[in-house]
Protein backbone atom coordinates (compact mmCIF):
# COMPACT_ATOMS: atom_id res chain seq x y z
CA UNK A 1 0.00 0.00 0.00
CA UNK A 2 1.46 3.23 -1.06
CA UNK A 3 2.43 5.77 1.88
CA UNK A 4 -0.64 8.70 0.85
CA UNK A 5 -3.03 5.41 0.58
CA UNK A 6 -2.01 4.74 3.72
CA UNK A 7 -2.06 8.51 5.41
CA UNK A 8 -5.57 8.57 3.58
CA UNK A 9 -6.97 5.73 5.28
CA UNK A 10 -5.98 6.36 8.78
CA UNK A 11 -7.74 9.98 8.21
CA UNK A 12 -10.90 8.69 7.19
CA UNK A 13 -10.96 6.02 9.66
CA UNK A 14 -10.30 8.71 12.26
CA UNK A 15 -13.18 10.75 11.02
CA UNK A 16 -15.65 8.10 9.64
CA UNK A 17 -18.11 8.71 11.77
CA UNK A 18 -19.37 12.13 9.44
CA UNK A 19 -19.70 9.88 6.61
CA UNK A 20 -21.98 7.55 8.34
CA UNK A 21 -23.99 10.72 9.88
CA UNK A 22 -24.15 11.98 6.54
CA UNK A 23 -25.20 9.13 5.29
CA UNK A 24 -28.03 8.16 7.58
CA UNK A 25 -28.99 12.12 7.16
CA UNK A 26 -29.48 11.29 3.21
CA UNK A 27 -30.85 8.18 3.27
CA UNK A 28 -33.53 5.94 5.29
CA UNK A 29 -32.40 2.75 3.58
CA UNK A 30 -30.01 0.81 4.91
CA UNK A 31 -29.00 -0.43 1.54
CA UNK A 32 -28.77 3.42 0.17
CA UNK A 33 -27.18 4.20 3.05
CA UNK A 34 -24.19 1.96 2.27
CA UNK A 35 -24.29 2.77 -1.34
CA UNK A 36 -23.64 6.45 -0.19
CA UNK A 37 -21.15 5.63 2.54
CA UNK A 38 -19.27 3.90 -0.74
CA UNK A 39 -19.54 6.97 -2.81
CA UNK A 40 -18.35 9.46 -0.21
CA UNK A 41 -15.51 7.47 0.51
CA UNK A 42 -14.40 7.46 -3.48
CA UNK A 43 -14.93 10.56 -4.32
CA UNK A 44 -12.93 11.62 -1.16
CA UNK A 45 -10.20 9.46 -2.72
CA UNK A 46 -10.62 10.60 -6.23
CA UNK A 47 -10.33 14.65 -4.14
CA UNK A 48 -7.65 14.04 -2.25
CA UNK A 49 -4.89 15.46 -4.60
CA UNK A 50 -6.99 18.60 -4.02
CA UNK A 51 -6.50 18.79 0.00
CA UNK A 52 -3.70 21.21 0.60
CA UNK A 53 -3.78 20.74 4.02
CA UNK A 54 -4.43 23.91 4.40
CA UNK A 55 -7.20 23.86 6.58
CA UNK A 56 -8.70 20.54 8.94
CA UNK A 57 -8.62 17.55 7.29
CA UNK A 58 -12.56 16.70 8.90
CA UNK A 59 -13.61 20.92 6.92
CA UNK A 60 -12.35 19.44 3.89
CA UNK A 61 -14.36 16.52 4.47
CA UNK A 62 -17.88 17.73 5.10
CA UNK A 63 -17.38 19.55 2.05
CA UNK A 64 -16.91 16.73 -0.41
CA UNK A 65 -19.25 14.45 1.96
CA UNK A 66 -21.91 16.73 1.44
CA UNK A 67 -21.47 17.64 -2.09
CA UNK A 68 -21.25 13.52 -3.05
CA UNK A 69 -24.66 13.17 -1.18
CA UNK A 70 -26.83 16.37 -2.21
CA UNK A 71 -26.34 14.98 -5.99
CA UNK A 72 -26.15 11.24 -5.05
CA UNK A 73 -29.62 9.77 -5.78
CA UNK A 74 -30.67 6.24 -4.56
CA UNK A 75 -31.31 3.51 -7.22
CA UNK A 76 -34.53 3.53 -8.71
CA UNK A 77 -35.79 -0.06 -8.16
CA UNK A 78 -35.66 0.58 -3.91
CA UNK A 79 -38.58 1.34 -2.51
CA UNK A 80 -38.93 4.48 -0.28
CA UNK A 81 -39.79 3.44 2.90
CA UNK A 82 -43.19 5.32 4.37
CA UNK A 83 -43.75 3.85 7.42
CA UNK A 84 -44.46 6.17 10.31
CA UNK A 85 -42.19 6.78 12.53
CA UNK A 86 -43.74 4.75 15.66
CA UNK A 87 -43.98 1.99 13.63
CA UNK A 88 -40.03 2.14 12.68
CA UNK A 89 -39.05 2.57 16.09
CA UNK A 90 -40.36 0.49 19.15
CA UNK A 91 -39.91 1.97 22.09
CA UNK A 92 -38.70 -0.79 24.33
CA UNK A 93 -36.64 0.77 26.92
CA UNK A 94 -36.71 3.86 28.95
CA UNK A 95 -32.95 4.22 29.77
CA UNK A 96 -30.81 7.14 29.45
CA UNK A 97 -28.54 6.22 27.17
CA UNK A 98 -31.56 4.25 25.21
CA UNK A 99 -33.71 7.00 25.14
CA UNK A 100 -30.62 9.23 23.30
CA UNK A 101 -30.62 6.66 20.50
CA UNK A 102 -34.47 6.22 20.01
CA UNK A 103 -34.04 10.34 19.92
CA UNK A 104 -31.78 10.56 17.34
CA UNK A 105 -33.45 7.50 15.44
CA UNK A 106 -36.42 9.90 14.58
CA UNK A 107 -34.31 12.79 14.36
CA UNK A 108 -32.70 10.64 10.89
CA UNK A 109 -36.01 9.35 10.30
CA UNK A 110 -37.80 12.65 10.35
CA UNK A 111 -35.45 14.72 8.47
CA UNK A 112 -35.82 12.09 5.64
CA UNK A 113 -38.58 14.66 4.40
CA UNK A 114 -36.14 17.72 4.33
CA UNK A 115 -34.93 18.29 0.73
CA UNK A 116 -31.30 18.01 -0.05
CA UNK A 117 -29.83 21.54 1.46
CA UNK A 118 -32.35 22.03 3.96
CA UNK A 119 -30.48 18.30 5.03
CA UNK A 120 -27.18 20.04 4.69
CA UNK A 121 -28.24 22.61 6.73
CA UNK A 122 -29.53 20.77 9.62
CA UNK A 123 -26.33 18.19 9.32
CA UNK A 124 -23.51 21.33 9.59
CA UNK A 125 -25.46 22.63 12.59
CA UNK A 126 -25.63 19.79 14.36
CA UNK A 127 -21.80 19.73 13.59
CA UNK A 128 -21.36 22.85 15.45
CA UNK A 129 -20.63 24.84 12.21
CA UNK A 130 -21.41 28.52 12.92
CA UNK A 131 -23.64 30.79 10.30
CA UNK A 132 -20.96 31.60 8.43
CA UNK A 133 -18.97 28.46 8.30
CA UNK A 134 -22.31 26.73 6.79
CA UNK A 135 -22.77 29.56 4.37
CA UNK A 136 -19.08 29.12 3.12
CA UNK A 137 -20.17 25.27 2.85
CA UNK A 138 -22.78 26.00 0.91
CA UNK A 139 -22.12 28.93 -1.31
CA UNK A 140 -24.71 31.29 0.10
CA UNK A 141 -24.65 34.41 2.20
CA UNK A 142 -24.41 34.33 5.89
CA UNK A 143 -27.97 35.88 6.43
CA UNK A 144 -29.29 33.89 3.61
CA UNK A 145 -27.93 30.87 6.07
CA UNK A 146 -29.33 32.09 9.36
CA UNK A 147 -32.35 32.53 7.61
CA UNK A 148 -32.62 29.30 6.03
CA UNK A 149 -31.51 27.44 8.91
CA UNK A 150 -34.01 29.04 10.90
CA UNK A 151 -37.04 28.18 8.82
CA UNK A 152 -35.40 24.55 8.61
CA UNK A 153 -35.16 23.86 12.19
CA UNK A 154 -39.09 25.07 12.35
CA UNK A 155 -39.89 22.59 9.64
CA UNK A 156 -38.43 19.87 11.41
CA UNK A 157 -40.00 20.73 14.71
CA UNK A 158 -43.49 20.43 12.64
CA UNK A 159 -42.27 17.34 10.78
CA UNK A 160 -41.62 15.71 14.17
CA UNK A 161 -45.01 16.84 16.02
CA UNK A 162 -46.54 15.78 13.04
CA UNK A 163 -45.65 12.02 13.47
CA UNK A 164 -46.66 12.21 16.99
CA UNK A 165 -42.97 12.44 18.92
CA UNK A 166 -42.01 15.87 21.05
CA UNK A 167 -38.59 16.04 22.70
CA UNK B 1 -37.67 20.48 20.85
CA UNK B 2 -34.41 21.77 22.24
CA UNK B 3 -32.09 21.64 19.50
CA UNK B 4 -28.67 22.44 22.09
CA UNK B 5 -29.71 19.07 23.77
CA UNK B 6 -30.10 17.47 20.67
CA UNK B 7 -26.91 19.18 18.99
CA UNK B 8 -25.04 17.30 21.99
CA UNK B 9 -26.50 14.11 21.94
CA UNK B 10 -25.18 14.27 18.31
CA UNK B 11 -21.98 14.87 19.19
CA UNK B 12 -21.95 12.75 22.13
CA UNK B 13 -23.04 9.89 20.29
CA UNK B 14 -20.02 7.21 19.21
CA UNK B 15 -21.41 4.24 17.39
CA UNK B 16 -19.12 1.93 16.70
CA UNK B 17 -18.19 1.36 12.49
CA UNK B 18 -16.81 -0.82 10.21
CA UNK B 19 -13.15 0.27 9.22
CA UNK B 20 -13.03 1.92 6.16
CA UNK B 21 -10.50 -0.34 4.07
CA UNK B 22 -8.08 -0.40 1.20
CA UNK B 23 -10.83 -2.23 -0.89
CA UNK B 24 -13.10 -0.14 -0.59
CA UNK B 25 -10.91 2.39 -2.56
CA UNK B 26 -11.07 0.36 -5.54
CA UNK B 27 -14.93 -0.23 -5.20
CA UNK B 28 -17.10 0.14 -9.09
CA UNK B 29 -18.02 3.64 -10.84
CA UNK B 30 -19.13 6.65 -8.86
CA UNK B 31 -23.23 7.38 -9.20
CA UNK B 32 -23.25 10.87 -9.24
CA UNK B 33 -25.35 12.29 -12.02
CA UNK B 34 -22.82 13.44 -14.71
CA UNK B 35 -21.40 10.05 -13.98
CA UNK B 36 -24.64 8.40 -15.26
CA UNK B 37 -25.01 10.90 -17.78
CA UNK B 38 -21.47 9.70 -19.13
CA UNK B 39 -21.72 6.11 -18.54
CA UNK B 40 -24.86 6.50 -21.04
CA UNK B 41 -23.01 8.91 -23.29
CA UNK B 42 -20.50 6.10 -23.44
CA UNK B 43 -23.08 3.31 -24.52
CA UNK B 44 -24.49 5.55 -27.18
CA UNK B 45 -21.35 6.42 -28.59
CA UNK B 46 -20.13 3.20 -29.20
CA UNK B 47 -23.12 2.59 -31.33
CA UNK B 48 -22.55 5.96 -32.77
CA UNK B 49 -19.01 4.44 -33.92
CA UNK B 50 -20.44 1.20 -35.36
CA UNK B 51 -23.16 2.86 -37.08
CA UNK B 52 -20.04 4.86 -38.93
CA UNK B 53 -18.22 2.15 -39.63
CA UNK B 54 -21.04 0.19 -41.30
CA UNK B 55 -22.52 3.58 -43.21
CA UNK B 56 -19.02 3.61 -44.88
CA UNK B 57 -20.49 0.16 -46.32
CA UNK B 58 -23.90 1.42 -47.28
CA UNK B 59 -22.93 2.05 -51.40
CA UNK B 60 -21.59 -1.44 -51.39
CA UNK B 61 -24.41 -2.81 -49.39
CA UNK B 62 -26.94 -1.43 -51.73
CA UNK B 63 -25.30 -1.78 -54.60
CA UNK B 64 -25.59 2.24 -55.94
CA UNK B 65 -24.58 3.36 -59.22
CA UNK B 66 -21.39 5.82 -59.29
CA UNK B 67 -23.64 8.92 -59.32
CA UNK B 68 -25.04 7.99 -56.12
CA UNK B 69 -21.94 6.61 -54.77
CA UNK B 70 -20.04 10.26 -55.38
CA UNK B 71 -22.88 11.94 -53.67
CA UNK B 72 -23.25 9.71 -50.93
CA UNK B 73 -19.09 9.66 -50.57
CA UNK B 74 -19.50 13.57 -49.79
CA UNK B 75 -22.89 13.29 -47.49
CA UNK B 76 -20.98 10.52 -45.18
CA UNK B 77 -17.71 12.91 -45.80
CA UNK B 78 -19.81 15.83 -44.12
CA UNK B 79 -21.50 13.52 -41.35
CA UNK B 80 -17.82 12.18 -40.26
CA UNK B 81 -16.85 15.42 -39.88
CA UNK B 82 -19.33 16.60 -37.64
CA UNK B 83 -19.38 13.47 -35.71
CA UNK B 84 -15.66 14.02 -35.20
CA UNK B 85 -15.86 17.30 -34.02
CA UNK B 86 -18.41 16.50 -31.71
CA UNK B 87 -17.10 13.34 -30.23
CA UNK B 88 -13.75 15.36 -29.66
CA UNK B 89 -15.94 17.46 -27.24
CA UNK B 90 -17.90 14.49 -25.48
CA UNK B 91 -14.35 13.10 -25.34
CA UNK B 92 -13.23 16.09 -23.49
CA UNK B 93 -16.39 16.12 -21.14
CA UNK B 94 -15.90 12.38 -20.51
CA UNK B 95 -12.71 13.14 -19.52
CA UNK B 96 -12.98 16.32 -17.68
CA UNK B 97 -12.85 15.88 -14.04
CA UNK B 98 -14.77 17.61 -11.26
CA UNK B 99 -13.87 18.77 -7.28
CA UNK B 100 -16.20 18.58 -5.40
CA UNK B 101 -14.23 20.29 -2.58
CA UNK B 102 -15.63 23.09 -3.48
CA UNK B 103 -19.00 25.32 -2.39
CA UNK B 104 -22.30 23.45 -2.83
CA UNK B 105 -23.50 26.07 -4.84
CA UNK B 106 -20.47 26.23 -7.30
CA UNK B 107 -20.26 22.69 -7.52
CA UNK B 108 -24.13 22.43 -8.33
CA UNK B 109 -23.55 25.07 -10.98
CA UNK B 110 -21.09 23.13 -12.49
CA UNK B 111 -22.65 19.30 -12.52
CA UNK B 112 -26.04 21.30 -14.33
CA UNK B 113 -24.30 23.81 -16.88
CA UNK B 114 -22.14 20.95 -18.24
CA UNK B 115 -24.98 18.73 -18.20
CA UNK B 116 -26.99 20.70 -20.06
CA UNK B 117 -24.41 21.76 -22.25
CA UNK B 118 -23.79 18.34 -23.52
CA UNK B 119 -27.27 17.60 -23.72
CA UNK B 120 -27.77 20.36 -26.16
CA UNK B 121 -23.97 19.30 -27.65
CA UNK B 122 -25.76 15.72 -28.25
CA UNK B 123 -29.47 16.98 -29.23
CA UNK B 124 -27.59 19.10 -32.06
CA UNK B 125 -25.54 16.34 -33.12
CA UNK B 126 -28.52 14.31 -33.71
CA UNK B 127 -30.30 17.14 -35.48
CA UNK B 128 -27.16 17.68 -38.14
CA UNK B 129 -26.83 14.07 -38.75
CA UNK B 130 -30.97 13.76 -39.37
CA UNK B 131 -30.78 16.27 -41.77
CA UNK B 132 -27.81 15.07 -43.87
CA UNK B 133 -29.18 11.89 -44.01
CA UNK B 134 -32.50 13.81 -45.21
CA UNK B 135 -30.93 15.75 -47.66
CA UNK B 136 -29.08 12.81 -49.19
CA UNK B 137 -32.33 10.35 -49.59
CA UNK B 138 -34.11 13.98 -51.50
CA UNK B 139 -30.53 14.02 -53.86
CA UNK B 140 -30.91 10.24 -54.53
CA UNK B 141 -34.46 10.98 -55.12
CA UNK B 142 -33.63 13.47 -57.99
CA UNK B 143 -30.77 11.49 -59.15
CA UNK B 144 -32.82 8.11 -59.85
CA UNK B 145 -35.41 9.24 -61.83
CA UNK B 146 -36.27 6.06 -63.22
CA UNK B 147 -37.38 4.23 -59.42
CA UNK B 148 -40.73 4.52 -59.10
CA UNK B 149 -40.49 6.68 -55.99
CA UNK B 150 -39.29 9.58 -58.30
CA UNK B 151 -42.05 9.14 -60.18
CA UNK B 152 -44.43 9.23 -57.32
CA UNK B 153 -42.39 12.18 -56.61
CA UNK B 154 -43.41 13.96 -59.97
CA UNK B 155 -46.80 13.81 -59.47
CA UNK B 156 -46.53 15.77 -55.92
CA UNK B 157 -46.83 19.44 -55.82
CA UNK B 158 -43.96 21.33 -54.32
CA UNK B 159 -46.02 22.74 -51.55
CA UNK B 160 -46.55 18.85 -50.40
CA UNK B 161 -43.19 18.16 -50.66
CA UNK B 162 -41.71 21.09 -48.40
CA UNK B 163 -44.74 20.28 -45.88
CA UNK B 164 -43.55 16.54 -45.81
CA UNK B 165 -39.73 17.60 -45.40
CA UNK B 166 -40.48 19.82 -42.76
CA UNK B 167 -42.62 17.09 -40.98
CA UNK B 168 -40.02 14.62 -40.86
CA UNK B 169 -37.18 17.18 -39.59
CA UNK B 170 -40.13 17.96 -36.65
CA UNK B 171 -40.19 14.65 -36.02
CA UNK B 172 -37.12 14.04 -35.61
CA UNK B 173 -36.86 17.18 -33.56
CA UNK B 174 -39.25 15.88 -31.06
CA UNK B 175 -37.93 12.26 -31.05
CA UNK B 176 -34.71 13.99 -30.18
CA UNK B 177 -35.96 15.84 -27.52
CA UNK B 178 -37.89 13.13 -25.98
CA UNK B 179 -34.68 11.08 -26.25
CA UNK B 180 -33.19 13.41 -24.52
CA UNK B 181 -35.40 14.24 -21.78
CA UNK B 182 -35.72 10.49 -20.86
CA UNK B 183 -32.25 9.49 -20.54
CA UNK B 184 -30.47 12.61 -19.80
CA UNK B 185 -33.53 15.15 -18.82
CA UNK B 186 -34.29 14.07 -15.00
CA UNK B 187 -30.77 14.62 -13.72
CA UNK B 188 -30.34 17.78 -14.98
CA UNK B 189 -34.08 18.29 -13.37
CA UNK B 190 -33.06 17.09 -10.07
CA UNK B 191 -30.11 19.63 -10.14
CA UNK B 192 -31.76 22.40 -11.09
CA UNK B 193 -34.70 22.06 -8.13
CA UNK B 194 -31.89 21.45 -5.74
CA UNK B 195 -30.13 25.05 -7.14
CA UNK B 196 -33.52 26.50 -6.81
CA UNK B 197 -33.82 25.71 -3.17
CA UNK B 198 -30.57 27.05 -2.77
CA UNK B 199 -31.04 30.42 -3.98
CA UNK B 200 -34.61 30.59 -2.59
CA UNK B 201 -34.28 33.39 0.12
Amino acid sequence: MHDTQKIFLQQINENKGIIHKVAKMYMDNPLDQEDLFQEIVMQLWKAYPSFKGTSKFSTWMYRVALNTAIVFFKKDHRKVDKTSLNEQIEIADFSDSHEKEEKLAYLYKAVQELNQIEKALIFLFLENQSHKEIAQNLGITEVNARVKLNRTKEKLQQIIKKNGYEF
Amino acid sequence: MNFDQLKDEWNNNNTQHQEVSEDMLKIKEARTPIDKIRKQMKQEFILQIASLILGAFVPKIFDFSMPLKSTYLIFYGIAVAFCTYYFYKFYTFYKHSYDLSIDSRKNLLWFYYEMKLNVELYKALTYIIGFIMISFCATALFLTKNDLLARILEQLSLTYIVLNAFITILIIGVLTELWARFYYGKHIKQIKVIIDSLDEE
